[in-house]
């Protein structure tokens, strides 16, 4: 959970004005509020949607890798943010681009920061 | 030619009758309709990318590992590694030669026929014994007590590889290896191999890519073999694509393909010997011009989706136009490319309607509106066994996964790996 937690300051930080104005909770969330910021802001359900939906069948049901597609499960969310990021860019890097391109340039800067903790943290 | 219905049976029914489908289905599955109602038994788990099994009658199963090697599984479940990848830990030998690189590797295994008389087992592997590197089927002897492996004999040692990446869809080295080994009733060894990117591999007369091979356990061409003059005599077939499906015909023996398609059709066909699948992906004919790295097999418009029937026309998986005798495909997966890869036949009377009818495993794969489409098919022939009558998609009792072999047990089960690492079993009734 470190790793997962060190990464998802920065965006807890730029999505925490909306996130207060929905806060109705009371006091007590300011205590919790780091806690609740993190699961707030990386929208987990989303990522296993999205996952579920273009990721799978290819890196397999626990991102564990498969065939000639590379596990994901061992890699540290910036690195899957910057991969995706640079394919959602357009740009080709290693054989199995194309794919990654096409389902990379349907994804927000949300998207992409969700799914990296999903990918890194989920199966663990 | 079985082109256009599919037909789900469980959710179907269920989505058309709701709550009274679960008090129904027990009876419309032991009706003759067909076989719903598998069990699931997780037979290995945790292993990297398996991709092939082969048993004997007691249940030992020899079994693939892309990137580590080859191991048995003794009919008590004991698990004995065999033969590594290259310098893979934990192997009582390894084939120093032996490498894995994108979807080439370890890959195809089989028990000789008279196995329990000579000990003989065979294995396709990609090797770096030769510049270029090359594909082979190596025949061992297996130690009386399964521990090891021994008298390694490469039969075939002059399948191509694909040495370098070129600018294609999944172009890193290592594409299209074919890869299933197996004997058919007459005790003929067929090997089926891939075109490894290469424009000019599938309608060679010498390149051992894109065929199906049929030789005997010395590797040398079964003699009423006719492919071509000028051919290689272990041609059985040629002008595929990559085939990493082939089972025979529980009734007429015939060899029938289960082959993965260039972003659509893929394709099942019966074979006929000395046939042409009629795959050329050769730039500058057919009314192509210039492709990337003179390979047209993804062309055109390889980056983007597009409709299939399009991309059919433009480069088709089987050129009628260029060959009017090429083998027709008796199924073409709707005109999908979903990633088709192992056949089997299923046996026995618990499979009910399914006694006898062919299953195919798809691997999946979501391109330019292509549906994933994991799953298993069970492909029914008409009365004649010349056509596709019906396909049923496997209703599972797991989650899907990339069925990359569907080989069948002798105790009666179907059982499929995942690349994903697990071996299942799937038994009916229950």
């Amino acid at each position: 959970m470190l790793k997962a937690f060190v990464w998802t300051v920065p965006m807890a930080l730029c999505c925490f004005s909306a996130w207060a104005q929905n806060d109705t909770s009371g006091d007590t969330a300011t205590d919790a509020a780091e806690t609740t910021l993190i699961s707030a802001e990386v929208d987990l359900a989303a990522a296993e949607k999205i996952f579920q939906k273009s990721c799978r069948a290819c890196h397999g049901n626990k991102a564990q890798g498969a065939a000639s597609y590379p596990k994901l499960s061992d890699k540290e969310p910036d690195y899957i943010v910057e991969l995706l990021e640079r394919y959602r860019s357009g740009e080709k890097i290693g054989p199995n681009s194309i794919l990654m391109i096409q389902h990379a340039k349907k994804l927000s800067d949300s998207d992409i920061a969700s799914l990296a903790i999903y990918v890194t943290t989920a199966f663990e | 030619m079985y082109r256009s219905h599919y037909r789900t049976t469980l959710p179907v029914l269920a989505s058309l009758i709701g709550g009274t489908a679960i008090m129904s289905l027990p009876a419309v599955a032991q009706s003759g309709l067909n076989t719903t109602n598998l069990q699931h038994e997780v037979v290995l788990d945790g292993l990297d990318n398996p991709w092939d099994m082969a048993f004997l009658d007691d249940g030992t199963m020899l079994f693939t590992e892309k990137c580590k090697g080859l191991s048995v599984r003794m009919a008590d479940g004991t698990v004995n590694a065999l033969y590594g990848v290259g310098d893979t830990d934990g192997y009582p030998s390894n084939g120093s030669d032996l490498f894995c690189e994108g979807q080439a590797g370890m890959m195809g295994v089989a028990f000789d026929p008279d196995f329990a008389n000579n000990r003989r087992i065979y294995v396709y592997s990609t090797s770096n014994m030769s510049e270029p590197h090359t594909n082979r089927l190596m025949r061992f002897s297996l130690s009386e007590d399964f521990t090891s492996v021994s008298d390694r004999t490469d039969i075939v040692d002059d399948v191509p590889y694909k040495m370098a990446a070129s600018d294609h869809p999944f172009g890193g080295p290592g594409a299209h290896n074919g890869g299933r080994v197996r004997f058919d009733a007459n005790g003929h060894l067929f090997l089926t191999t891939g075109d490894t990117h290469n424009g000019e591999v599938p309608q060679s007369p010498t390149m051992m890519g894109s065929k199906v091979l049929r030789i005997d356990t010395d590797g040398n061409a079964i003699a009423d073999n006719a492919p071509p003059d000028g051919f290689d005599d272990r041609t059985y077939t040629y002008g595929h694509r990559n085939v990493q499906g082939i089972a025979f015909h529980p009734v007429t023996g015939q060899a029938i393909t289960a082959e993965h398609g260039p972003w659509h059709s893929d394709e099942i066909t019966i074979l006929q010997n000395g046939g042409n699948a009629g795959w050329d992906p050769r730039p500058n004919m057919a009314g192509r011009g210039d492709c990337p790295d003179n390979y047209c097999g993804y062309s055109p418009n390889q980056e983007e989706g597009m409709n299939r029937y399009e991309r059919a026309a433009f480069m088709p998986m089987t050129d009628f136009d260029t060959y009017p005798d090429a083998m027709p495909p008796i199924w073409n997966n709707n005109g999908w490319s979903q990633g088709t890869s192992s056949a089997a036949f299923l046996a026995g009377d618990a499979w009910g309607d399914w006694n006898g009818a062919m299953v195919v495993g798809i691997m999946g794969i979501g391109f330019g509106g292509t549906p994933i489409g994991q799953r298993i098919d069970v492909i029914q022939f008409n009365d004649d066994n010349t056509d596709v009558e019906d396909v049923t998609e496997m209703t599972l009792p797991m989650e899907t996964g990339r069925f990359r072999s569907v080989v069948m047990g002798p105790d009666g089960s179907l059982y499929t790996a995942i690349d994903e690492g697990t071996i299942y079993k799937l038994t009916p009734g229950g």
